[in-house]
């Protein structure tokens, strides 16, 4: 099976590199080498498990309020630069051994509260108001806040830290310092997992055994899945809609927060821009799986991350983009609720 | 019976259009800095623009986040149907109609396949649409010139001369009135009741027997036809096709704000919001930093500084590098018009009238 | 007489819930039949089942003898080919876009010289080869399959459609009350007209003489049904800011726009007083005088036995009785669904 995956993959890449008139597609030894497969597996799957947590933050406040929250990657960018700001204030990238490991912990779980409370002030400010307009107005309000988060993170860029470049072009990419080396943790055969993988793998997995189980067992977890189903019969509960539907946007956000942290240990970059990729990748996941599904975020998140690792090796970077939307169309018109998303009946 | 129906005749349109009309003269007696024409006409092509995605998003209710790939299509088959490095080199005219002709294919090739796809799922297709679009255009550069753009082109004519900026300006002023013109006239017809009953219920109208897949591929249709005549329109006027990335996600966003700022299904509200957004993004934001000027160098003396002096020295280079410069606070801005307008006027500027279709006069006879 | 409307052990299941369970009926041309039934019987799915909102899970539904759906006709088999064709054709053309641009445009074209339109066309076929036999068929079967599929997939969910039946002549109103609130009385039922409008797209852009008098005629015959269900009045009104029971009217001249031959009405005297109840009893009598079959769910019993020339009883998704009004109204089956829970009249 495997193997016929394999060469159905490597006509297709074939076929793509010739699309953009390579003279001859050069298989040096890249394609049969599985070495290169896994290692492009395993950044898929970090990429992908990162994309899966910001993803969670779209698809938790979709399940509840029906919005895509497209402000959420412009939120996480900002996280970034929260987090850039507190390792330069501080100078974390000098700190070393256990102070390290708890200044990372504390740098996560700080971008991860600034990020949660700026998500319940946006839905205070800009979706509140809204509940009662249609959601069309809401989506609106959403790519509004959107902007309004841009600016900030261009204003940001422009302070004069050492960390910023000193802020002379505050458009321009700033370098995040490798507060994680990227150092090889451990040898799967030939393939390298390296120590980013590792912290990825250390950080997303418990947050989201810890979700399943707030969502799953708590109460503040019964009554979000309450008010998704029904906010009117919620309401008449006793539950207070307005406080679940905060908690959520908090829980989303911080999720994105701790999501931002990694992300920019991984790639070693953030920029005012950086928002609008995140977001992208992570609401496509979030669509792809189904979205308000919170297993179908992550099974997206990670076939994001794999589509495009694999598309940056075999294909070309330049395609990448364009192969992640091609599948993401494809698999809406075969299955038009996403992977895992319940098939829409309408109530007559 | 007689054949018309009533028609009244109202003064506001005829009174507005003859002020638009009259730009170019007043622009004559007024200061460069302050002259109208050339922001105008942006604000016509946008408005076309946004006349296409209203009859799609507005009113048939798909919500469509990818219309300036159908732009894109427009602009760079008219450039490549028009430019002399290539050897088609069609005149204005015929290239118009070969632009809208693919923008109309390009909407069938969207429409058909995704009519299954509903609500926000559909969003993020034609977003991806959008995408795709703009990174082909990229990538294919041996037909498209990648980022370097296909120029020159020829600019607007009619009846065979070339048109000068007034010129142009009138004939911009011409395709708007005439989208306007018609899809006013689909909106009150039945294809434009298939559309609006479609976005009101569509369970309910499919058993009313209206086809929706039907109704949906002519609304894409329409959608990609006037988005791709306003690219085209675009790409004459500034005489390149430009880059692909001028075709990007800010162009979809700012056409969907048009039409949800002006009053989302309205076509009047389309006018006024093209007006709107398109003058705050690039008249006053543009004229504003022109006043202001660039800004000066950051200082140096942040280091020397001590103190609570460092936090005022520290604040105010921070100020100079980024926030005196108003088209820094673009994004801002505009985000906040959205917000704003979302919170205390939902519905739109012109919001749109309901109740055109009234009942018959003298309806006494029996059937 | 054959049947106008005929289920055959309609079986509707949702999961593991069981809403109708192999219920028959069969309504004669020109009758009134009711279904009645305690809530949750699965009357209004029964309904939704016939009307194509939902696919019976087993069983089928005949109007007029045939089953309304979509048949794999000549047409759909040359669609179905064509769409997969010219994929394959882009598919093919848009893996060498820019090797056949470069061969047939860029290496021919001199600047201000005539251009060769013959050999570029002769060059297409040239480049294809050259790209390689495996590639290009691949791309090709590809983009067939892909394409025939996806026809494949929209044509099967589209098999039988609402629109399909109220085309075929099954019209039908709904429980909870789907009126377009924003448009007026005379727009929701021109919109029920919508099938029997011979202008296109086109004429309605251009307004051809031909519109006007269309359009004119069409308003014509909304009105008179307008006021045929007695709302001639508020004829410009908002649907919205119509009384609850002229909205159920309003939905009924919705219905009767599409022309049916056969009628659901899904409760229509829901939330109306007596008196309305009473006018509404003439007006389903009339609706059958004009020739079309009226099916009713109903839980206002003095309409049922007042008007049903037949009544089915559905309990818990089974049919559990059927009969005339005085039939049911001795059936002891039926009295004992009905104990304690409602008066039979």
């Amino acid at each position: 099976m495997q193997r016929a995956v394999a060469a159905a993959e490597q006509l297709a890449i074939l076929a793509l590199a010739r699309a953009d008139g390579l003279p001859a597609f050069a298989a040096d030894g890249a394609l049969s080498s599985w070495e290169v497969f896994g290692q492009q597996l395993v950044t898929g799957l970090s990429n992908g498990m990162i994309i899966a947590l910001i993803a969670i933050g779209y698809t938790m406040v979709y399940g509840i309020v029906e919005l895509i929250n497209f402000a959420h990657g412009d939120l996480c960018m900002l996280g970034a630069f929260f987090a850039l700001t507190a390792v330069g204030a501080l100078g974390m990238s000098e700190w070393g051994g256990a102070g390290g490991a708890v200044g990372l912990v504390s740098l996560l779980v700080a971008t991860a509260f600034f990020c949660g409370a700026l998500n319940w002030s946006i839905n205070r400010l800009a979706y509140r108001p809204l509940r009662k307009a249609s959601k069309l107005s809401l989506l609106v309000s959403a790519i509004g806040a959107s902007f309004i988060l841009v600016n900030l993170g261009l204003f940001w860029g422009g302070m004069p830290m050492d960390v910023f470049a000193g802020g002379n072009s505050s458009a321009a990419p700033k370098a995040f310092p490798a507060l994680v080396e990227p150092e090889p943790a451990a040898h799967l055969g030939d393939v390298i997992v390296s120590r980013p993988d590792v912290l990825v793998l250390l950080v997303t997995v418990p947050l989201m055994g810890a979700l399943t189980w707030l969502v799953r067992f708590t109460k503040l977890g019964k009554a979000m899945r309450a008010v998704a189903q029904n906010p009117t019969a919620a309401a008449l509960m006793g539950i207070d809609v307005e406080r679940v539907i905060g908690a959520t946007f908090f829980i989303g956000g911080s999720l994105g927060g701790f999501a931002t942290v990694v992300y920019s240990i991984y790639n070693q970059t953030v920029s005012f821009q950086m928002g609008y990729r995140m977001g992208m990748d992570a609401f496509i996941a979030a669509v792809l799986g189904g979205i308000g599904n919170l297993p179908g975020a992550v099974l997206g998140g990670l076939l994001i991350g794999v589509v495009r690792a694999m598309s940056d090796q075999y294909i070309e970077t330049r395609w990448t983009n364009a192969v992640v939307f091609g599948i993401l169309i494809l698999i809406l018109v075969f299955r038009p609720s996403g992977l895992l998303g319940a098939k829409l009946r309408e109530k007559v | 019976m007689s054949a018309a129906a009533p028609r009244r005749i109202r003064l506001t349109p005829w009174a507005g259009l003859a002020a638009l009309a009259a730009v170019p003269f007043i622009d004559a007696l007024l200061p460069g800095g302050l002259r109208l024409e050339d922001p105008m006409s942006e604000v016509f092509i946008y408005a076309i623009l946004a006349l296409g995605l209203n009859v799609l998003t507005g009113f048939t209710g798909l919500l469509n986040l990818g219309v300036a790939a159908f732009a894109a299509i427009g602009a760079y088959a008219f450039a490549i149907a028009t430019c002399e490095i290539y050897p088609f080199q069609l005149g204005f005219w015929p290239a118009l109609g070969v632009t809208v002709a693919a923008g109309a294919i390009a909407g069938f090739a969207l429409g058909a396949p995704t009519l299954r796809v509903r609500g926000d799922y559909l969003a993020i297709v034609t977003l991806g649409f959008g995408e795709i679009v703009k990174d082909v255009l990229v990538n294919l550069d041996t037909i498209t010139k990648g980022t370097q753009g296909i120029n020159p082109l020829p600019p607007p004519s009619f009846l065979g001369t070339p048109l000068e900026a007034r010129g142009q300006y009138w004939l911009l002023l011409a395709f708007v009135t005439v989208t306007f013109v018609g899809v006013r006239a689909l909106e009150r017809s039945r294809v434009g009741r298939a559309w609006i009953s479609i976005r009101e219920d569509e369970l309910a109208s499919r058993a009313m027997g209206i086809r929706p897949d039907h109704a949906k591929m002519l609304a894409f249709a329409t959608c990609a036809a006037l988005a791709a005549l306003a690219g085209a329109l675009m790409v004459s006027r500034l005489s390149s096709s430009g880059e692909p990335g001028n075709y990007d996600f800010q162009v979809s966003i700012l056409a969907l704000c048009i039409i949800i700022v002006g009053g989302i299904g309205s076509v009047r509200g389309t006018l006024v919001g093209a007006i709107v957004m398109v003058g705050m993004n690039s008249i006053v934001l543009v004229k504003l930093s022109e006043l202001v000027g660039s800004p000066d160098a950051p200082g140096a003396a942040l280091d020397e500084a001590q103190g609570l002096a460092k936090v005022g020295v520290f604040l105010r280079t921070w100020a100079q590098n980024v926030l005196v410069n108003p088209t820094n606070w673009k994004f801002l801005l505009f985000g906040l018009a959205l917000v704003l307008m979302m919170v205390f006027r939902p519905q739109g500027i012109l919001p749109p009238r309901p109740l055109h279709e009234a009942p018959p006069e003298g309806g006494e006879e029996g059937a | 007489m054959t049947a106008i409307l005929e289920a055959r052990d309609v079986t509707m299941r949702f999961g593991g819930l069981v809403a109708n369970e192999r219920v028959s009926l069969s309504v004669r041309p020109g009758e009134i039949f009711a279904v009645i039934g305690p809530n949750g019987a699965g009357k209004t799915t029964l309904f939704n089942a016939i009307t194509g909102i939902y696919e019976p899970t087993e069983g089928e539904v005949l109007f007029e003898g045939r089953p309304i759906r979509r048949e794999w006709g000549m047409s759909d088999r040359v669609k179905g080919l064509a769409v997969g064709l010219v994929s394959a054709a882009v598919a093919v053309l848009a893996l060498n876009a820019s090797a056949l641009w470069q061969g047939a445009i860029v290496d021919r074209y001199v600047y201000g010289e005539a251009f060769p339109w013959g050999e570029a066309l002769d060059s297409v076929p040239r480049t294809l080869r050259e790209s390689g036999f495996w590639l290009t068929w691949f791309a090709a079967a590809v983009g067939f399959a892909v394409a025939r599929l996806g026809f494949g997939a929209i044509w099967k969910a589209q098999r039988r459609t609402p629109d399909l039946v109220a085309r075929a002549g099954v019209a039908r109103t709904f429980q909870n009350i789907r009126l377009f609130g924003e448009m007026n009385l005379v727009e929701n039922v021109l919109v029920g007209m919508d099938q029997h409008f011979r202008s296109g797209y086109w004429s309605c852009l251009l307004r051809p003489p031909g519109f006007w008098r269309e359009r004119e005629r069409m308003r014509r015959r909304a009105f008179d049904l307008l006021k045929f269900v007695d709302l001639a009045d508020n004829a410009a009104d908002a649907a919205r800011s119509l009384p609850y029971g002229h909205q159920r009217r309003l939905e009924i001249a919705r219905a009767l726009a599409t022309r049916p031959r056969l009628i659901l009405l899904d409760e229509p005297a829901a939330g109306m007083n007596p008196a309305e109840s009473a006018d509404l009893m003439k007006l389903i009598r009339r609706i059958r005088e004009s020739g079309v079959t009226v099916v009713l769910i109903e839980h206002d019993m003095k309409v049922v036995m007042g008007i049903s020339d037949r009544i089915a009883v559905l309990q818990y998704g089974r049919k559990i009785a059927e009969g005339t009004p005085d039939e049911i109204r001795n059936d002891p089956v039926c009295i004992a669904a009905y104990l304690g829970t409602e008066d039979l009249g």
